[in-house]
């Protein structure tokens, strides 16, 4: 071990101020998500419409968030949106807007995918009820769509949850900034990190055991005489062998 | 029994028909000159058709001919490229374009799928008193009601808390019957819903169907390769040959009597 000695008293004289960091970090994680969810269902119905200048327009939207690099929006946002509009938002905001465009992307494609997955046949039969275009989406494809997607939409927001330690490059206290700095207070940078990935863990892998037993209740409903594979647990297992394709 | 036959390419300019071919019933639906291309590949060319009130119209021909395209162009899923369409008298389709009529008289079509249409996030009742409840503002306990004497005319009464995915294929179907008998249509259009299943579930789908044009008049089109139905129950048979109608005449005719080679060819092809 380099002849490294632990310090805990550190740990626990920094975890009052990192429940606090993380705290902001629920939040900003909370916020994002709602407003992601809402935003990508016309930004996904959009990527779909007849109309090129809307589809190309919801697509290009799309692309950009998805095709640059997270910190570079937060960055941009940050520190260049005020040069071009003279306008400084505080870095909450920032990290907020940056973060829901940048969910909202990859949230709408999941969407579309999923809208996609529901059998035109099915929305037909609603359109031969009288059903209106709303009433399909709200009734027939948005409720399937979101169940077929669902361990991928918990995906993406174990990843969001992740990714906004990245606000701490805006001076956001977060989980992630109040660690950094703790840290660079004290010189315990091993306990400090090791106690924020240790807490980044034990919120993120409750939620993916959730997300794996859903995608597994999902493969059991997908007919008689399915096998249901191995849990993520045992699916950790050493020896335990794993399906490819 | 009288045989109508149109040779190919024959484009009708006058609009038919005299009243009724099976000789009692009203005329419900007609078109006239029904055009449909995909990728300037003709898939219907001139086509002239009729239904009327408590018939079953079997249509059959080949994959590709233009049944399907023929029913949703009449269910409003398929805009034609020229043509006219009318419902009861009134023109629902002209100039390439549904009329205002249609926003009215769409309510009396409804169309079952080949495959199983069920919302599976839904139970049977459900399933059933969604569209009357979101479109026509019907409470929930007289859609109930009417959801269950629907079932109750498909013989599905006792799965009406079920979920679709717990029924077989032919359950499924006659569900999907009962859902489109809730918006009372006048036509019904089927497009091979019998394709997916056993002969003897098969029969107990086109059983419903029967029942329904003997007690409500409703008028049935039925895409189907099942002749023996076919045979039965049909009281016009419509043979499709490359966009045509090649052949529009009674199943006795057709079976029996006919002189259309292509026509025999196919049923010999897919009979019994």
């Amino acid at each position: 071990m380099n002849g490294y000695t632990f310090d805990w008293d550190v740990v626990a004289r920094a975890l009052p101020s990192m429940l606090e960091g993380l705290g902001l970090t629920l939040q900003i994680t909370v916020i994002t998500i709602v407003l992601s969810m809402v935003l990508a269902i016309p930004v996904a119905v959009g990527r779909m419409s007849k109309i090129e200048v809307i589809r190309w327009t919801a697509q290009g939207y799309i692309e950009l968030f998805r095709c640059t690099p997270l910190l570079v929006q937060l960055f941009w946002i940050f520190y260049a949106l005020p040069a071009l509009t003279g306008v400084t938002l505080p870095g909450y905001v920032s990290a907020l807007i940056a973060l829901t465009a940048n969910l909202t992307a990859f949230m709408a494609e999941t969407y579309r995918s999923g809208f996609q997955s529901v059998p035109v046949e099915q929305v037909e039969a609603g359109r031969m009820l009288q059903l209106n275009r709303f009433q399909q989406l709200r009734y027939i494809i948005v409720p399937q769509a979101m169940r077929q997607q669902l361990p991928v939409i918990l995906s993406l927001n174990i990843s969001l949850f992740k990714d906004t330690a990245l606000v701490s490059t805006i001076a956001v206290s977060d989980l992630m900034f109040i660690s950094n700095t703790i840290s660079a207070q004290n010189y315990r940078a091993l306990e400090i990190f090791t106690l924020a990935a240790l807490i980044y863990f034990a919120i993120a892998f409750p939620v993916s055991l959730i997300t794996s037993a859903i995608e597994r209740r999902m493969q059991n409903m997908a007919g008689p005489g399915f096998k249901p594979g191995p849990g993520l647990l045992a699916r950790m297992m050493p020896g335990t062998k794993v399906a490819t394709a | 029994m009288e045989t109508v036959e149109l040779q190919k390419g024959t484009t009708v300019s006058d609009p038919l028909p005299s009243p009724a071919l099976t000789g009692t019933s009203q005329v419900l639906v007609s078109a006239r000159g029904l055009q449909k291309s995909f990728h300037d590949r003709p898939i219907l060319k001139n086509v002239d058709f009729d239904m009327h009130r408590g018939d079953i119209t079997v249509i059959i021909g080949k994959s590709g001919s233009g049944k399907s395209t023929l029913l949703r162009a009449l269910a409003g899923l398929t805009e034609p490229d020229a043509g006219e369409i009318r419902i009861e008298g009134q023109t629902v389709f002209a100039d390439g374009a549904r009329t205002k009529e249609w926003d009215t008289l769409s309510g009396d079509v409804g169309m079952i799928f080949q495959t199983y249409t069920l919302w599976p996030h839904m139970n049977v009742l459900d399933n059933l008193t969604l569209a009357p409840r979101k479109t026509r503002g019907m409470a929930a306990s007289e859609a109930r009601d009417r959801a269950e004497a629907a079932l109750d005319e498909v013989g599905m009464k006792h799965h009406i808390l079920s979920r679709s995915t717990q029924l077989s294929g032919g359950e499924r179907q006659r569900v999907a019957i009962a859902r489109a008998l809730m918006m009372k249509p006048k036509l019904l259009l089927c497009d091979e819903i019998t394709s997916a299943l056993d002969p003897p579930v098969a029969a107990e789908v086109l059983d419903v169907l029967r029942r329904l044009k003997e007690e409500d008049n409703i008028a049935v089109a039925l895409v189907t390769h099942d002749m023996a139905f076919a045979s039965k129950a049909a009281d016009r048979l419509v043979f499709f040959l490359n966009g045509e109608i090649a052949v529009n005449t009674t199943p006795d005719e057709a079976f029996e009597n006919c002189s259309n080679a292509e026509l025999q060819k196919f049923v010999d092809a897919v009979r019994f």
